[in-house]
Protein backbone atom coordinates (compact mmCIF):
# COMPACT_ATOMS: atom_id res chain seq x y z
CA UNK A 1 0.00 0.00 0.00
CA UNK A 2 3.05 2.15 1.02
CA UNK A 3 4.89 1.80 -1.98
CA UNK A 4 2.19 2.21 -4.58
CA UNK A 5 1.15 5.57 -2.01
CA UNK A 6 4.93 6.69 -2.97
CA UNK A 7 4.95 5.58 -6.99
CA UNK A 8 2.01 7.26 -7.67
CA UNK A 9 2.33 10.53 -9.29
CA UNK A 10 0.41 13.23 -8.07
CA UNK A 11 -0.37 13.61 -3.90
CA UNK A 12 -4.05 13.82 -4.36
CA UNK A 13 -4.30 10.68 -6.04
CA UNK A 14 -2.00 9.45 -2.82
CA UNK A 15 -4.42 10.08 -0.45
CA UNK A 16 -7.29 8.59 -2.19
CA UNK A 17 -5.25 5.21 -2.33
CA UNK A 18 -4.07 5.60 1.31
CA UNK A 19 -7.97 6.36 2.03
CA UNK A 20 -9.22 3.30 -0.10
CA UNK A 21 -6.34 0.29 1.35
CA UNK A 22 -5.80 1.09 4.71
CA UNK A 23 -8.07 -0.02 7.46
CA UNK A 24 -7.47 2.75 10.27
CA UNK A 25 -9.50 5.70 10.99
CA UNK A 26 -7.81 8.74 9.94
CA UNK A 27 -7.99 12.14 11.03
CA UNK A 28 -8.29 14.74 7.80
CA UNK A 29 -8.21 18.51 9.62
CA UNK A 30 -11.72 18.79 11.08
CA UNK A 31 -13.31 15.62 10.25
CA UNK A 32 -12.54 11.61 10.34
CA UNK A 33 -13.22 9.29 7.58
CA UNK A 34 -13.49 5.77 8.05
CA UNK A 35 -10.96 4.07 5.64
CA UNK A 36 -13.01 0.83 5.24
CA UNK A 37 -15.77 -0.13 2.97
CA UNK A 38 -19.22 1.21 5.10
CA UNK A 39 -22.38 0.34 4.48
CA UNK A 40 -24.28 2.28 2.38
CA UNK A 41 -26.53 4.91 4.36
CA UNK A 42 -30.06 4.78 3.04
CA UNK A 43 -31.68 7.94 2.11
CA UNK A 44 -35.95 6.56 2.39
CA UNK A 45 -37.18 8.94 -0.37
CA UNK A 46 -34.72 6.89 -3.21
CA UNK A 47 -34.10 3.36 -3.52
CA UNK A 48 -30.84 2.14 -4.17
CA UNK A 49 -30.32 -0.78 -6.75
CA UNK A 50 -30.77 -4.09 -5.59
CA UNK A 51 -27.59 -6.41 -5.48
CA UNK A 52 -28.40 -9.98 -7.51
CA UNK A 53 -28.33 -13.25 -6.62
CA UNK A 54 -25.41 -14.47 -7.98
CA UNK A 55 -21.58 -13.45 -7.09
CA UNK A 56 -20.76 -13.92 -10.51
CA UNK A 57 -23.28 -10.99 -11.90
CA UNK A 58 -24.90 -11.88 -15.10
CA UNK A 59 -22.50 -9.57 -17.76
CA UNK A 60 -20.37 -12.91 -19.08
CA UNK A 61 -18.44 -12.70 -21.91
CA UNK A 62 -20.06 -15.48 -23.96
CA UNK A 63 -23.61 -17.33 -23.81
CA UNK A 64 -21.55 -20.62 -22.72
CA UNK A 65 -19.91 -18.87 -20.02
CA UNK A 66 -23.41 -17.18 -18.69
CA UNK A 67 -24.86 -20.46 -18.73
CA UNK A 68 -21.82 -22.01 -16.88
CA UNK A 69 -22.46 -19.41 -14.19
CA UNK A 70 -25.65 -19.90 -13.81
CA UNK A 71 -25.35 -23.80 -13.68
CA UNK A 72 -22.74 -23.35 -10.67
CA UNK A 73 -25.14 -21.13 -9.12
CA UNK A 74 -27.57 -23.98 -9.19
CA UNK A 75 -24.68 -25.97 -7.86
CA UNK A 76 -23.80 -23.67 -5.10
CA UNK A 77 -27.55 -23.31 -4.17
CA UNK A 78 -27.48 -26.90 -3.58
CA UNK A 79 -24.45 -27.62 -2.15
CA UNK A 80 -24.94 -24.70 0.52
CA UNK A 81 -28.53 -25.79 1.32
CA UNK A 82 -27.22 -29.17 2.79
CA UNK A 83 -24.11 -28.96 4.33
CA UNK A 84 -23.65 -32.28 6.52
CA UNK A 85 -20.88 -31.99 8.88
CA UNK A 86 -19.12 -34.06 10.31
CA UNK A 87 -18.74 -34.38 14.35
CA UNK A 88 -15.02 -34.14 15.53
CA UNK A 89 -15.88 -32.84 19.65
CA UNK A 90 -12.30 -33.58 20.89
CA UNK A 91 -12.70 -31.09 23.74
CA UNK A 92 -15.10 -27.92 25.21
CA UNK A 93 -15.88 -26.85 22.12
CA UNK A 94 -17.71 -29.99 21.39
CA UNK A 95 -20.37 -28.62 24.05
CA UNK A 96 -21.13 -25.86 21.60
CA UNK A 97 -21.10 -27.34 18.63
CA UNK A 98 -23.82 -29.76 20.34
CA UNK A 99 -25.63 -26.57 21.36
CA UNK A 100 -26.60 -25.42 17.73
CA UNK A 101 -28.00 -28.97 16.92
CA UNK A 102 -30.30 -28.57 19.93
CA UNK A 103 -33.46 -26.29 19.49
CA UNK A 104 -32.42 -22.82 20.49
CA UNK A 105 -29.85 -22.55 17.38
CA UNK A 106 -31.19 -25.13 15.73
CA UNK A 107 -28.95 -25.82 12.77
CA UNK A 108 -31.25 -28.20 10.95
CA UNK A 109 -33.03 -25.07 9.68
CA UNK A 110 -30.51 -24.45 7.09
CA UNK A 111 -30.02 -28.21 6.12
CA UNK A 112 -26.91 -28.87 8.87
CA UNK A 113 -27.46 -32.16 9.75
CA UNK A 114 -24.83 -34.10 12.13
CA UNK A 115 -23.41 -37.27 10.06
CA UNK A 116 -21.35 -39.41 11.71
CA UNK A 117 -19.72 -40.86 8.60
CA UNK A 118 -16.72 -39.10 7.29
CA UNK A 119 -17.71 -40.77 3.48
CA UNK A 120 -21.28 -38.70 3.63
CA UNK A 121 -20.26 -35.82 5.81
CA UNK A 122 -19.22 -32.30 3.48
CA UNK A 123 -17.80 -30.20 6.32
CA UNK A 124 -15.91 -31.70 9.48
CA UNK A 125 -15.62 -29.12 12.19
CA UNK A 126 -12.98 -29.76 14.26
CA UNK A 127 -14.25 -28.89 18.07
CA UNK A 128 -11.11 -28.82 20.49
CA UNK A 129 -7.75 -29.18 21.24
CA UNK A 130 -5.96 -31.62 18.54
CA UNK A 131 -3.17 -33.26 20.23
CA UNK A 132 -0.62 -35.17 18.43
CA UNK A 133 -2.07 -38.14 18.80
CA UNK A 134 -4.87 -37.22 17.50
CA UNK A 135 -3.36 -35.63 14.12
CA UNK A 136 -2.92 -38.81 12.37
CA UNK A 137 -6.81 -40.17 12.80
CA UNK A 138 -7.84 -36.07 11.91
CA UNK A 139 -6.35 -36.30 8.41
CA UNK A 140 -7.35 -39.91 8.16
CA UNK A 141 -10.82 -39.24 8.50
CA UNK A 142 -9.97 -35.92 6.57
CA UNK A 143 -9.00 -37.85 4.02
CA UNK A 144 -11.77 -40.57 3.75
CA UNK A 145 -14.32 -37.69 2.97
CA UNK A 146 -15.52 -37.02 -0.45
CA UNK A 147 -14.90 -33.89 -2.53
CA UNK A 148 -15.87 -30.84 -2.60
CA UNK A 149 -14.81 -30.92 1.62
CA UNK A 150 -14.74 -27.96 3.46
CA UNK A 151 -13.46 -27.67 7.10
CA UNK A 152 -14.52 -25.22 9.87
CA UNK A 153 -11.93 -25.18 12.47
CA UNK A 154 -13.71 -24.18 15.91
CA UNK A 155 -11.76 -22.18 18.75
CA UNK A 156 -8.70 -21.20 19.67
CA UNK A 157 -7.29 -24.46 20.30
CA UNK A 158 -8.06 -25.42 16.91
CA UNK A 159 -6.74 -22.17 15.43
CA UNK A 160 -3.73 -22.03 16.43
CA UNK A 161 -2.96 -24.06 19.76
CA UNK A 162 -4.75 -21.97 22.12
CA UNK A 163 -4.16 -22.26 25.67
CA UNK A 164 -1.76 -25.38 25.19
CA UNK A 165 0.28 -23.14 22.16
CA UNK A 166 3.13 -24.19 24.24
CA UNK A 167 2.09 -27.81 25.14
CA UNK A 168 4.51 -30.56 24.11
CA UNK A 169 1.67 -32.79 23.26
CA UNK A 170 -0.36 -30.03 21.05
CA UNK A 171 -0.85 -29.45 17.53
CA UNK A 172 -0.22 -25.87 17.16
CA UNK A 173 -3.66 -25.52 15.10
CA UNK A 174 -5.40 -28.00 13.01
CA UNK A 175 -4.32 -26.03 9.49
CA UNK A 176 -1.21 -27.33 10.13
CA UNK A 177 -2.84 -31.15 9.14
CA UNK A 178 -5.55 -29.90 7.04
CA UNK A 179 -6.56 -26.96 5.30
CA UNK A 180 -9.49 -24.97 6.69
CA UNK A 181 -12.01 -22.95 5.47
CA UNK A 182 -13.65 -21.08 8.31
CA UNK A 183 -12.10 -20.12 11.45
CA UNK A 184 -14.24 -19.48 14.47
CA UNK A 185 -12.43 -17.86 17.40
CA UNK A 186 -13.48 -18.03 20.81
CA UNK A 187 -12.85 -20.02 23.90
CA UNK A 188 -14.96 -22.10 23.56
CA UNK A 189 -16.66 -20.22 20.61
CA UNK A 190 -20.27 -19.39 21.62
CA UNK A 191 -23.12 -21.69 19.68
CA UNK A 192 -24.05 -18.34 17.80
CA UNK A 193 -21.11 -17.79 16.95
CA UNK A 194 -20.37 -21.07 15.22
CA UNK A 195 -23.43 -20.78 13.68
CA UNK A 196 -22.17 -17.68 12.16
CA UNK A 197 -19.33 -19.54 11.33
CA UNK A 198 -21.56 -21.89 9.41
CA UNK A 199 -22.88 -19.16 7.44
CA UNK A 200 -20.15 -17.79 6.29
CA UNK A 201 -19.40 -21.04 4.72
CA UNK A 202 -22.37 -21.23 3.31
CA UNK A 203 -21.27 -17.71 1.45
CA UNK A 204 -18.07 -19.19 0.68
CA UNK A 205 -19.92 -22.22 -1.18
CA UNK A 206 -22.31 -19.44 -2.73
CA UNK A 207 -19.01 -18.20 -4.49
CA UNK A 208 -17.40 -21.73 -5.95
CA UNK A 209 -16.59 -21.82 -9.25
CA UNK A 210 -16.69 -25.41 -10.09
CA UNK A 211 -17.90 -25.48 -13.76
CA UNK A 212 -16.36 -22.15 -14.71
CA UNK A 213 -13.09 -23.22 -13.23
CA UNK A 214 -13.43 -25.90 -15.50
CA UNK A 215 -14.59 -24.17 -18.69
CA UNK A 216 -11.79 -22.05 -18.23
CA UNK A 217 -9.36 -24.80 -18.14
CA UNK B 1 -63.27 -24.26 20.13
CA UNK B 2 -62.20 -22.28 17.64
CA UNK B 3 -58.76 -23.06 19.32
CA UNK B 4 -59.25 -26.39 19.33
CA UNK B 5 -60.02 -27.16 15.96
CA UNK B 6 -56.76 -24.73 15.02
CA UNK B 7 -58.62 -21.77 13.58
CA UNK B 8 -57.07 -19.58 15.67
CA UNK B 9 -53.83 -20.06 13.39
CA UNK B 10 -55.98 -19.84 10.15
CA UNK B 11 -56.38 -16.22 11.18
CA UNK B 12 -53.10 -15.54 12.16
CA UNK B 13 -51.70 -17.01 9.05
CA UNK B 14 -54.34 -14.47 6.98
CA UNK B 15 -53.44 -11.59 9.87
CA UNK B 16 -49.52 -11.70 8.19
CA UNK B 17 -51.17 -12.13 4.57
CA UNK B 18 -52.77 -9.09 5.03
CA UNK B 19 -50.08 -7.27 6.78
CA UNK B 20 -47.76 -7.75 4.45
CA UNK B 21 -50.05 -7.10 1.35
CA UNK B 22 -51.08 -9.83 -1.03
CA UNK B 23 -50.09 -13.44 -1.46
CA UNK B 24 -47.22 -12.40 -3.52
CA UNK B 25 -45.64 -9.96 -0.96
CA UNK B 26 -46.29 -13.12 1.57
CA UNK B 27 -44.35 -15.62 -0.76
CA UNK B 28 -41.34 -13.15 -1.12
CA UNK B 29 -41.03 -12.50 2.60
CA UNK B 30 -40.80 -16.40 3.28
CA UNK B 31 -38.52 -16.50 0.65
CA UNK B 32 -35.87 -13.82 2.03
CA UNK B 33 -36.41 -14.55 5.70
CA UNK B 34 -37.17 -18.01 5.80
CA UNK B 35 -40.16 -16.90 8.29
CA UNK B 36 -43.22 -15.66 8.49
CA UNK B 37 -43.50 -13.07 11.64
CA UNK B 38 -46.35 -9.94 12.83
CA UNK B 39 -44.65 -7.38 14.98
CA UNK B 40 -44.63 -4.26 15.99
CA UNK B 41 -41.94 -1.84 13.94
CA UNK B 42 -39.77 -0.78 16.47
CA UNK B 43 -37.04 1.45 14.29
CA UNK B 44 -35.80 1.74 11.00
CA UNK B 45 -31.54 2.33 11.22
CA UNK B 46 -30.04 4.62 8.48
CA UNK B 47 -29.22 1.83 6.37
CA UNK B 48 -32.23 0.50 5.90
CA UNK B 49 -32.70 -2.06 8.53
CA UNK B 50 -36.11 -2.55 10.17
CA UNK B 51 -36.29 -3.82 13.76
CA UNK B 52 -39.30 -5.59 14.73
CA UNK B 53 -40.65 -7.16 18.66
CA UNK B 54 -43.12 -9.26 19.65
CA UNK B 55 -43.40 -10.47 22.70
CA UNK B 56 -45.54 -13.58 21.73
CA UNK B 57 -42.79 -15.15 20.01
CA UNK B 58 -40.46 -17.58 23.06
CA UNK B 59 -37.86 -15.11 23.87
CA UNK B 60 -34.93 -15.04 21.62
CA UNK B 61 -37.21 -15.09 18.43
CA UNK B 62 -39.00 -11.97 19.81
CA UNK B 63 -37.22 -9.52 18.18
CA UNK B 64 -35.63 -9.55 14.68
CA UNK B 65 -34.63 -7.65 12.14
CA UNK B 66 -35.91 -7.36 8.11
CA UNK B 67 -32.52 -5.97 6.27
CA UNK B 68 -32.22 -3.23 3.89
CA UNK B 69 -34.08 -4.77 0.67
CA UNK B 70 -31.12 -3.62 -1.68
CA UNK B 71 -28.53 -6.19 0.08
CA UNK B 72 -31.06 -8.89 -1.33
CA UNK B 73 -29.91 -12.27 -0.17
CA UNK B 74 -26.79 -11.37 0.74
CA UNK B 75 -27.83 -10.18 4.27
CA UNK B 76 -25.73 -11.42 7.19
CA UNK B 77 -25.41 -10.56 10.71
CA UNK B 78 -22.83 -8.38 10.80
CA UNK B 79 -25.07 -5.36 9.06
CA UNK B 80 -26.75 -4.63 12.45
CA UNK B 81 -24.60 -1.79 13.48
CA UNK B 82 -23.27 -1.00 17.28
CA UNK B 83 -26.20 0.96 18.46
CA UNK B 84 -29.08 -1.87 17.49
CA UNK B 85 -26.72 -4.47 18.31
CA UNK B 86 -27.43 -4.46 21.97
CA UNK B 87 -31.32 -4.20 21.77
CA UNK B 88 -31.05 -7.38 19.09
CA UNK B 89 -29.06 -8.73 21.84
CA UNK B 90 -31.28 -8.46 24.34
CA UNK B 91 -28.38 -6.26 26.57
CA UNK B 92 -30.52 -3.49 26.90
CA UNK B 93 -34.54 -3.04 26.07
CA UNK B 94 -34.18 0.61 25.30
CA UNK B 95 -33.98 1.17 21.49
CA UNK B 96 -31.30 3.39 20.52
CA UNK B 97 -34.09 5.60 19.33
CA UNK B 98 -36.23 5.91 22.60
CA UNK B 99 -32.91 5.99 23.88
CA UNK B 100 -31.39 9.46 25.33
CA UNK B 101 -28.71 9.14 27.24
CA UNK B 102 -26.70 7.56 23.88
CA UNK B 103 -23.89 9.85 23.26
CA UNK B 104 -23.77 11.56 20.00
CA UNK B 105 -20.52 12.36 18.67
CA UNK B 106 -19.95 13.72 14.75
CA UNK B 107 -17.16 11.88 14.86
CA UNK B 108 -18.67 8.14 15.17
CA UNK B 109 -18.29 6.87 12.03
CA UNK B 110 -20.66 4.53 9.83
CA UNK B 111 -20.65 0.93 10.47
CA UNK B 112 -19.15 -1.69 8.18
CA UNK B 113 -19.87 -5.37 8.20
CA UNK B 114 -17.56 -8.41 7.92
CA UNK B 115 -15.88 -8.06 4.86
CA UNK B 116 -14.27 -11.46 5.11
CA UNK B 117 -14.39 -12.98 1.63
CA UNK B 118 -14.28 -9.83 -0.43
CA UNK B 119 -11.04 -7.56 -1.91
CA UNK B 120 -12.15 -5.35 1.13
CA UNK B 121 -10.95 -7.76 3.56
CA UNK B 122 -8.49 -7.22 6.29
CA UNK B 123 -5.29 -9.60 5.10
CA UNK B 124 -2.57 -9.07 7.56
CA UNK B 125 1.29 -9.93 6.37
CA UNK B 126 4.78 -10.37 8.11
CA UNK B 127 7.74 -8.33 7.48
CA UNK B 128 9.72 -10.59 9.48
CA UNK B 129 11.83 -13.39 7.82
CA UNK B 130 9.91 -16.61 8.78
CA UNK B 131 11.43 -18.96 11.55
CA UNK B 132 11.09 -21.97 10.14
CA UNK B 133 13.15 -22.60 6.85
CA UNK B 134 11.47 -25.70 5.08
CA UNK B 135 14.06 -28.37 3.89
CA UNK B 136 14.72 -28.48 0.30
CA UNK B 137 14.87 -32.64 -1.07
CA UNK B 138 17.20 -31.30 -4.13
CA UNK B 139 19.77 -29.42 -2.01
CA UNK B 140 23.36 -31.27 -2.05
CA UNK B 141 24.34 -31.61 1.17
CA UNK B 142 26.94 -29.55 2.48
Amino acid sequence: MLRSAILSKTVPKCLQIATQNSNALSVVPGFFVRQQQTLPVVDPSQTLEKKGYSPFGTKQASVAEWSLARLDDLLNWGRKGSIWPLTFGLACCAVEMMHIAAPRYDMDRYGVVFRASPRQADVIIVAGTLTNKMAPALRKVYDQMPEPRWVISMGSCANGGGYYHYSYSVVRGCDRIIPVDIYVPGCPPTAEALMYGVLQLQKKVKRMKTLQMWYRK
Amino acid sequence: MAKFLGLNRLTKLFQIIQECGGLKQTYLKLYRNDDLKIGTLVGIDKYGNKYFENPFYFYGRNRWVEFTPHVNMDYDGSQIPADWYGWMHYKTDLPPIRDGSRPKYKWLADHSENLSGTKEAYMPYTTTPPKVEAWDPSAKKQ
